[in-house]
């Protein structure tokens, strides 16, 4: 090959990848520009990004005059708490998975896997009776059980791949010293599972964000909606097309995100690898 | 009272009995394990005292209610919450079962271990034996009851539906009961009704055809990316990674609705962009027929899912020995070749069962195909099926659930995914590590 050749080659790449990054980020770039330009419609808006003008209105709107700060509330307690117990609930059950045998292990083993392939959406009918008796209907409480029932299977199975790379010898040693099955749990399993913990924090946390089906189902007092609720409604419906609105509120949950994704992406890749070929 | 046992074999039979009898009974009479005896007894008694509460919601699991015309409607059997209870009291009776199989097989560890040593393990062993599956039975209490009552109890109640006229507008409680009524509607869905039949077989194949093209689509264009960042040796490559993986990076549902207004048919600004630059002279519809929705939500899909399929294509890139790379180059092979013979392979063959999972998310990816497209376009059997010419089943499911209220034909449809992708899971399971080396 010659130079010349070889020139041509790598400014034809570069053109192309210039081009991919446009495409990229154009959408992107399209709805920040939008959170921050005056009017509310999108057809209005014009189709270079930041041509109209600058303003904060969108922000003072959903941050003093709509229910931003309670969707926010809300949003964020549902977060923490599936969270905190997704990782309560799935690494104890995982441990108990890794290392005791008992009857029915394989049964359930998969049928979580069999679950976890499954949209628990397609019995909302069902968990929609199930909370109406409990009491938990129009309940963040209520929403809260059902995204912890949808995340064990998977997640115990995630975990379990983990404590099973752990040598059991670790926990054997722990155990004729006389220490119990919990305290082995707490001082030895937990601290070297300590990476797909944080893994299952996070992911935990991040999802119920922006789900929008089961809160739509579930809650229905002003008082209990979600973000996701709360900003599809400004573009859900075609006849309120407050397309600015929305992407003010999207870039308040969307840069947090991004953030953190970039600072965990290694992690991320690395468990989901390690997760399929345990 | 101690009865007393043989050591060698002979009272085999007699635990067996007194164990099948009354549970835990074994255990306080032969073994004075008095502790695990007592929290056996307890379950059975419970159940017991729940049998007047049993009987009828099993009863009306088979009945699903009587019409009562004259009642007044709040007064009406209501058959939905009679198939969910007895749903619900069905897995309750089975959790019962299970611990009646474990209190049986317990006492006949226990009394195989009496056979071997002779005697019975002292009470502090045993108690210290209780307290150490205790830990087992508490620490998977909550994952097992989480997940019967919020997701087996409703995936059953699900496919249960599948074979009642659960519907609009005849069959809807209170006001009406609800019958079973065998295979009827998976008669009328594959073949008994024109239109419903048409429907099905529209969007079964498009979402087999959703499913590849998303993912084959996806699964090339983040190699191609990884290839070429890495081949060409390119300047600025961290930059260009930074941005690629953005899509990834933001809540799908956000793009997926971003993209919903940038191609709106008629203010869109990828429409109206295209025109001011001269490109094209009237609109796309790039939601508005069935053919370019088809066509929009794959391309809209791959900007936001090559990312990850580029991240992991690097990843498993660095994996593969050079000294591969330097032999065939060495031998003169292309850029061409290399990529074809060595690093295509290569990488296909270590992310498969991430490209495998990958397809089966994609089957039930509604985010990518609901949040995109809305309610856009009819076809030929939308005034009856409700479905847009979009639509895959999972979406299909949620219309008909929600919009038409044809719970019945949504069930069918949902043990359809079911059958589907049952194997995928059962394949996935049997290539686990654990599985194959025996440990469970």
């Amino acid at each position: 090959m010659t130079n010349f050749t070889r020139k041509l080659n790598l400014v034809i790449v570069m053109i192309f990848l210039v081009i991919i990054s446009l495409v990229v980020l154009y959408p992107l770039v399209y709805v920040l520009s939008a959170a921050f330009s005056p009017g509310t419609s999108i057809a209005t808006l014009s189709i270079a990004p930041f041509a109209d003008g600058f303003t904060l209105d969108h922000f003072r709107f959903l941050f003093f005059e709509s229910n931003y700060p309670i969707w926010f509330r809300n949003t964020l307690f549902v977060a923490v708490t599936t969270s905190l117990g997704t990782v309560a609930i799935a690494s104890v059950g995982a441990y108990v998975f890794s290392r005791f045998r008992f009857a029915f292990k394989k049964g359930m083993l998969l049928s979580m896997l069999i679950l976890q392939i499954f949209p628990s959406f397609v019995g909302m009918i069902a968990i929609y009776v199930i909370l109406l008796r409990l009491g938990l209907f129009d309940s963040l409480w209520g929403l809260i059980l059902v995204y912890l029932a949808m995340n064990i299977p998977f997640n115990t199975w995630l975990v379990k791949s983990y404590i099973d790379t752990i040598p059991r010898s670790m926990d054997e040693a722990a155990r004729i010293d006389g220490a119990s099955h919990f305290r082995t749990y707490l001082t030895i399993i937990l601290p070297i599972a300590k990476p797909i913990i944080v893994f299952l924090a996070i992911t935990s946390f991040v999802a119920p964000w922006m789900d929008f089906i089961f809160p739509n189902l579930l809650l229905r007092s002003p008082s209990n909606q979600t973000l996701a609720l709360g900003l599809f409604t400004f573009v859900l419906d075609d006849t309120r097309n407050e397309f600015t609105r929305f992407a003010a509120g999207a870039v308040t949950v969307a840069i947090p995100f991004i953030i953190a994704f970039v600072m965990t992406q290694k992690m991320l890749l690395a468990t989901l690898g390690g997760a399929v070929k345990e | 009272m101690t009865l007393t046992l043989n050591n060698n074999g002979q009272s085999k039979k007699a635990i067996l009995i007194t164990s099948l009898i009354f549970m835990g009974a074994a255990h306080i009479l032969f073994f004075k394990q008095y502790i695990k005896g007592a929290f056996f007894a307890l379950v059975q008694i419970a159940m017991l005292a729940c049998l007047p509460i049993i009987i009828p919601a099993i009863r009306g699991l088979i009945t699903l209610g009587e019409h009562q015309p004259d009642l007044p409607v709040r007064f009406r059997d209501h058959s939905m919450f009679m198939l969910i209870d007895g749903v619900a009291i069905l897995a309750v009776v089975g959790i019962f079962f299970c611990v009646y199989f474990i209190s049986v097989k317990s006492a006949q560890k226990t009394y195989r271990d009496f056979c071997e040593n002779g005697r019975l393990s002292s009470n502090k062993a045993s108690i210290k034996e209780v307290f150490n599956q205790s830990f087992a039975i508490f620490g998977l209490a909550p994952s097992v009851l989480l997940v019967i009552f919020f997701v087996v109890v409703p995936l059953v109640f699900a496919a249960l539906v599948a074979f009642t006229n659960y519907s609009s507008p005849h069959h809807i409680p209170p006001g009406n009961t609800v019958d079973w009524v065998g295979m009827d509607n998976f008669v009328s869905l594959f073949g008994g009704h024109a239109v419903w039949t048409t429907a099905l077989a529209s969007i079964a194949v498009w979402t087999l055809g959703w499913a590849a093209a998303a993912t084959i689509t996806c699964y090339f264009g983040g190699m191609i990316m990884a290839v070429i960042m890495k081949d060409f040796k390119i300047k600025f490559a961290p930059i260009f990674r930074s941005i690629f993986i953005l899509p990834y990076a933001v809540p799908a549902v956000i793009s997926m609705l971003v993209w919903r207004n940038l191609l709106n048919g008629h203010f869109g600004a990828v429409n109206r962009t295209l025109q001011h630059f001269g490109i094209v002279d009237g609109m796309i519809p790039w939601l508005g027929t069935e053919a370019m929705v088809r066509f929009t939500v794959v391309m809209v899909n791959l900007w936001a899912g090559f990312p990850y399929f580029m991240l992991l294509t690097m990843g498993t890139m660095t994996a593969i020995n050079q000294d591969l790379f330097e032999a065939a180059r060495i031998d003169g092979a292309s850029r061409w070749r290399l990529f074809r013979h060595i690093t295509f392979p290569l990488v296909t063959y270590q992310t498969m069962p991430l490209i495998i999972m990958s397809f089966t998310h994609n089957i039930n990816n509604f985010g990518a195909i609901f949040f995109l497209t809305g309610g856009q376009p009819a076809v030929a059997h939308s005034p009856i099926s409700g479905a847009t010419g979009a639509d895959i089943l999972i979406t299909w499911i949620f219309r008909l659930t929600m919009e038409l209220l044809q719970y019945h034909y949504a069930s069918v449809l949902a043990v359809m995914i079911f059958m589907i992708l049952a194997p995928f899971a059962i394949a996935i399971f049997i290539r686990t590590k654990s599985f194959r080396e025996g440990e469970l």
